[in-house]
């Protein structure tokens, strides 16, 4: 099974490189708009998930974008990243990962990736582009491995619900890997940079003696387990993921700060409707 | 040949009278029509909570999100049904305004779960169930039937038509409350 999962990661379109090289135009001070719209309308996948979150509170543009030249003029240059981002992301969740349908797992992810920016704003005062991305593709494993773990669910349960296993724990025992390190054998295979693909690797198990050089696993499994907390998990995996108490001291997240969270969580979410909705319910 | 009639008004209906309310996170809904289904979905650490009164079929569901108001005033005063104190009174009266009456309620609660080992931190779900029941006691509310704790998220469904409430947990079957 295992052999044949690996296998299954070459099957896999390449990464759009859309972000990487708007990135690049950007970087240019007097970038030309038609020169980004022109690398943008490349992919027509992308452009049309681009014109459909571009309108999103969450971007808070007052302007009515319509056209991807719209978006690149009043989007601003954060926003217009992350736009391509979640759009480019998006295309790949075609598959029910181990929900009933795809948009679960989109949801999750894009809920995680929020999270993840409302903790570095906390931590850092700013947001993270790089963190965002690791964030939507945290949970990407899944998407290769759903079918299988479907498949097991039988015998995984039996695992997690009579001996203590977790799901991570039940999945190495059952399917041979778990999908955070075939996720992260996904971004590898993408060419993402280390720290992308080390934070899908650990986002269940974060070294927490490696938090200054590599603070990105921490950020995306305590984002992780907000989002499992409220409900928003994505999966037949449910809330069976470990906990690391000693993980919200390090962050000096008191109760009441975990609370405050899900209530910026919910805000932003009722925001950013339009990004979890491009994924097809 | 003959002409394929045109159905379509009639599916139409048919859709019409079978109604799903959803109920969102810190949301709730009420209802007295006997065709409605309310339903709630993903409720993970949040809990369900559940009332019917079978002589006049009224029901009605909360999906509470935390424990205490006192964490938000203001969020409270516009969306009661986020927090365990504010929405049960609200879900409670909601009920009443449909006719419903307090000694004839039949009350059920689902959710609460929690992460794996979660010692001291993100202990939402066992702080809600505590709150909730905190509430009822103190109200004379006696909880019928419940599906808390443990670790998997759950989908909740109320019937108005019967009074049945089901249950659906990740990775589980449909089960009757």
């Amino acid at each position: 099974m295992l052999d044949r999962i690996l296998l299954s990661i070459n099957k896999l379109p390449a990464f759009p490189a859309t972000v990487q090289r708007v990135s690049e135009l950007l970087k240019n001070e007097d970038y030309s708009v038609n020169e980004i719209v022109s690398v943008i309308k490349f992919d027509q996948a992308i452009t049309a998930n681009i014109l459909k979150i571009s309108n999103s509170a969450y971007f808070g543009v007052r302007q009515k974008i319509k056209t991807i030249h719209d978006a690149v003029v009043y989007l601003g240059q954060k926003h217009l990243v992350r736009a391509i981002q979640t759009a480019s992301v998006s295309k790949f969740f075609t598959k029910r990962g181990y929900g009933d349908k795809a948009s679960e797992l989109w949801e999750h992810s894009v809920a995680v990736a929020l999270m993840s920016q409302i903790l570095s704003r906390q931590l850092h005062q700013k947001e993270n582009p790089v963190l965002y991305t690791a964030a939507l593709l945290h949970d990407v494993g899944k998407l290769v491995m759903g079918e299988y773990v479907q498949d097991a669910s039988k015998k995984i349960f039996e695992l997690v619900n009579n001996h203590g296993y977790s799901f991570l724990e039940a999945e190495e025992e059952i399917v041979g890997i778990n999908h955070a390190d075939l996720g992260g054998r996904i971004a590898e295979y993408w060419n993402f940079p280390a720290e992308i693909r080390d934070a899908i690797t650990l986002h269940h198990r974060p070294n927490l003696d490696d938090l200054e050089e590599n603070i990105f696993p921490s950020l995306i499994y305590l984002s992780d387990q907000f989002c499992l907390t409220m409900g928003i998990d994505g999966g037949m995996d449910g809330l069976a993921h470990r906990g690391f108490s000693e993980i919200t001291k390090r962050f000096h997240l008191r109760e009441s700060d975990v609370e405050k969270n899900m209530l910026l969580l919910l805000d932003q979410l009722k925001q950013a409707n339009e990004l979890l909705g491009i994924v097809d319910k | 040949m003959g002409t394929i009639p045109d159905l379509s008004w009639e599916k139409e209906f048919l859709y019409s009278i079978m109604a799903d309310l959803v109920v969102g996170i810190s949301d709730l809904k009420c209802s007295n029509q006997p065709k409605d289904v309310i339903i709630t979905y993903a409720l993970g650490s949040c809990i369900a909570v559940v009332i019917y009164d079978p002589m006049v079929r009224v029901g009605g569901m909360l999906h509470f999100m935390l424990p205490d108001s006192t964490l938000d005033k203001i969020k409270a005063a516009s969306a009661p049904a986020m927090f365990a104190d504010t929405g049960v009174p609200m879900l409670f009266k909601s009920c009443y305004q449909l006719g419903a009456e307090k000694k004839r309620l039949i009350v059920k609660i689902a959710g609460g779960a929690s992460i794996l080992n979660d010692a001291d931190y993100f202990r939402i779900g066992q702080k809600n169930i505590t709150a909730m029941r905190k509430i009822f006691w103190k109200n004379n509310v006696l909880i019928n039937a419940e599906d808390t704790g443990k670790n998997c998220n759950r989908t909740v469904k109320l019937q108005l038509a019967d009074g049945k409430c089901f249950v659906r947990s990740s990775g589980g079957s449909v089960e009757e409350l």
